[in-house]
């Protein structure tokens, strides 16, 4: 598509104000409430989008996304508690920022890196989406079955400050994820009897558990979140302009992480929380500070927020270009398109290119419409941390678990949820990484499905998991991860005691 | 007698929940996949000996601490600062009691008492201010997920009660 034809599709876009205004102020919104991810809120809007034209449909849906992306990261900065998956990663140093009263300085960061990943990205998408679309062809089941166990321990060795607790916190999560129906024989393992549990553990009342409950719990031992020193907050306009305009000396790490999510994204299933750990390691390991990751470091704030804004273009280039959704929100996608008769993949591009790329200008477009919501969002959202926290605790149990109840309607799901808690409760209180264990969660089903899937294709030879190039590199890498720590810690004491300089 | 505030001394003891826990779970998932054909037990034995190596390896370490005389054993720093630790645990059993009552009550009523009990036992002095909050976050989450969003949470008396008002109205 040339220069003159990108213009036009962005006018066309920008047109769709009206639909896309209050698609960023709901997903922002959702984002920021556990449990009202982008699918679920389009799900619940599903009669909406279906009523109008497809193209406004899916600018909406579209804007949506992007915005509930963004809004993720706030409840992860103020509160501890990522809105969606893809934030688990900003609570590591957005945290620890709002604990030290630098809560909105953390989401400028956070919103200016979100903002700034979802131009970048969905300008480059624009441009090579026919290209990016071929990485997806070279990921089969037995490359993802390494890059799952790639990104998990890539998790355990940044997340955790104990590696062995954090690889044994995702090894507990993927054997949970494993519960439910076999996918050979549909037969259940591991429910306890419990009906509930048949489709597998439900991952929004396992997210709302990990991280809301038990961070609910442990806010009880404390008046508020910012410490009462630094409890004053609310930045003025010139400071939050300040804080927006120093947010953009991190814009070489916003590219690097926001391209990196973009390519993480484009592969099926690997999705928004790899691709945030994955850049937050990036991120460390280039920095001139990295023994700062982790106490309330900008840097570790920028990189998983661009990285899972990149993700959200990169999960839609599947979709459009070989008709494999990369994520939940992109299956919804393709229900929408496939009630308004919309070819999926190359015929797409065929028959409706204009469409096609209409989607991702969308994206475009909502980012730039998202730039005004920069300026209040930063300077009033800061305010949570110096609510009491007997009145942020019980609310927080409360209306999350409305969140746990919604994807399913199952009331089991809060004891679920509640249970979580329990669990996520203790594994803070004794080092073991949440975060860890909830990607484990997520991964395992899908582990499990590409280990079966490679087991069977190879006749039960395991060695089918070194067959093949970027399988066998991605060993070398996982090997590489889990080696650094100790050989690191090995090396220092080496030192310290004089045997080698 | 041991210098127990030691900075090379690890306390061990809570932290051994979770990896015993992840053992008996994974014992059980391998019980229950016993009777499966081999083709569909590979995946939880593989998942099953991965947890098991990683927590024996765990306890290995702790063992050779122990060995060294560099543990301290402890549970205690599980239920957190002893000040307030009663009302952190009558708040746990406000969550229980509110997955008990919520078919009943509704999410409105049962949100408000959730409120209304959890903020007093989180530390909330003024019940004036506690019933205030709870109502008005009830009232203000009834309005957003239940007539709002059209969420099927559980409906009780006072979204009943409602439902009548507005027929009549009507």
């Amino acid at each position: 598509m040339n220069l003159e034809g990108l213009a036009e599709l962005f006018l066309y876009s920008a047109s769709m104000w009206w639909a896309i205004i209050p698609a960023v102020l709901i997903g922002i919104l959702m984002g920021a409430i556990p449990g009202f991810a982008a699918h679920n809120t389009i799900i619940m809007l599903l009669p909406l989008t279906l009523a109008v034209d497809v193209d406004i449909a899916l600018t909406f849906m579209v804007a949506l996304y992007c915005a509930s992306h963004l809004g993720g990261g706030i409840p992860a900065i103020l509160l501890n508690i990522p809105g969606t998956g893809g934030a688990a990663a900003t609570t590591l140093d957005g945290y620890p920022m709002s604990q030290q009263g630098k809560a909105s300085k953390a989401l400028a960061l956070s919103f200016v890196a979100s903002i700034m990943a979802g131009l970048i990205t969905s300008a480059v998408t624009l441009f090579m989406l026919q290209y990016l679309s071929q990485v997806g062809f070279y990921i089969r089941s037995v490359e993802m079955v390494v890059v799952m166990l790639f990104g998990l321990a890539l998790i355990a060795a940044i997340a955790a400050k104990d590696m062995i607790k954090g690889l044994i916190a995702g090894a507990l999560g993927l054997m949970l994820g494993a519960m439910g129906a076999d996918h050979i024989y549909a037969t259940p393992r591991g429910t306890f009897g419990f009906l509930e549990l048949f489709d597998g553990v439900p991952l929004v009342p396992a997210l709302i558990g990990l991280f809301a409950i038990s961070e609910a719990l442990i806010m009880l031992e404390s008046r508020t979140i910012a410490a009462t020193a630094s409890s004053r907050v609310m930045p003025t306009w010139v400071e939050t302009l300040r804080e927006i305009l120093g947010a953009f000396k991190h814009w070489f790490l916003m590219v690097w992480a926001s391209l990196l999510g973009l390519v993480i994204g484009v592969m099926p299933g690997a999705g928004a929380s790899i691709a945030a750990f994955v850049a937050y390691q990036q991120a460390r390991v280039f920095s001139k500070t990295p023994e700062k990751f982790g106490t309330g470091h900008e840097q570790g704030v920028v990189a998983p927020e661009a990285a899972n804004n990149g993700v959200t273009t990169g999960t839609l280039v599947p979709l459009l270009a070989i008709g494999v959704p990369g994520g939940s929100t992109a299956a919804v996608m393709m229900v929408v398109l496939q009630f308004h008769g919309v070819p999926f993949g190359p015929r797409l591009f065929v028959q409706d290119p204009i469409l096609a790329y209409g989607v991702i200008m969308s994206m475009f477009v909502a980012y730039v419409f998202m730039l005004v919501t920069l300026f209040p969002l930063t300077r009033y959202l800061s305010r949570i941390t110096v609510v009491a926290n007997y009145y942020m605790a019980p609310m927080i149990v409360a209306f999350t678990l409305v969140g746990a109840f919604v994807p399913r309607n199952f009331m089991a799901d809060l004891t679920i949820a509640v249970a979580f808690g329990i669990i996520g409760y203790v594994a803070r209180k004794t080092g073991y990484n949440v975060a860890a264990i909830l990607i484990g969660v997520i991964l395992g089903p899908l582990l499990e499905r590409s280990f079966l899937l490679s087991m069977r294709i190879s006749g039960g030879d395991p060695m089918v998991f070194f067959s093949s190039t970027i399988g066998n590199i991605l060993w070398v890498l996982l090997a590489a991860t889990l080696l650094a720590t100790p050989s690191i810690t090995l090396l220092r004491k080496l030192r310290r005691k004089g045997d080698i300089y | 007698m041991s210098d127990d505030k030691s900075p090379d001394r690890k306390q061990v003891g809570s932290d051994l929940i979770i990896p015993v826990a992840g053992i008996c779970y994974a014992i059980y998932y391998v019980y229950s996949v016993w009777e499966f054909p081999a083709e569909a037990q590979r995946s939880g034995f593989f998942l099953a000996g991965l947890l098991l190596t990683l927590c024996l390896l765990l306890f290995a370490r702790i063992a050779v601490q122990m060995a060294q005389g560099r543990v301290d054993w402890e549970f205690t720093a599980l239920l957190g600062p002893s000040e307030g630790r009663l009302r952190r645990l009558g708040f746990v059993a406000l969550i229980a009691a509110y997955l008990l009552t919520v078919r009943t009550l509704g999410f409105t009523l049962t949100t408000f008492s959730f409120l209304f009990i959890g903020s007093m036992l989180a530390g909330l002095q003024s019940v004036r201010r506690a019933a205030v909050f709870a109502a008005t976050a009830a009232i203000a989450g009834w309005l957003f997920f239940i007539v709002l969003l059209g969420t099927r949470f559980p409906l009780g008396p006072f979204e009943a009660l409602v439902a009548q008002l507005v027929s009549l109205w009507k």
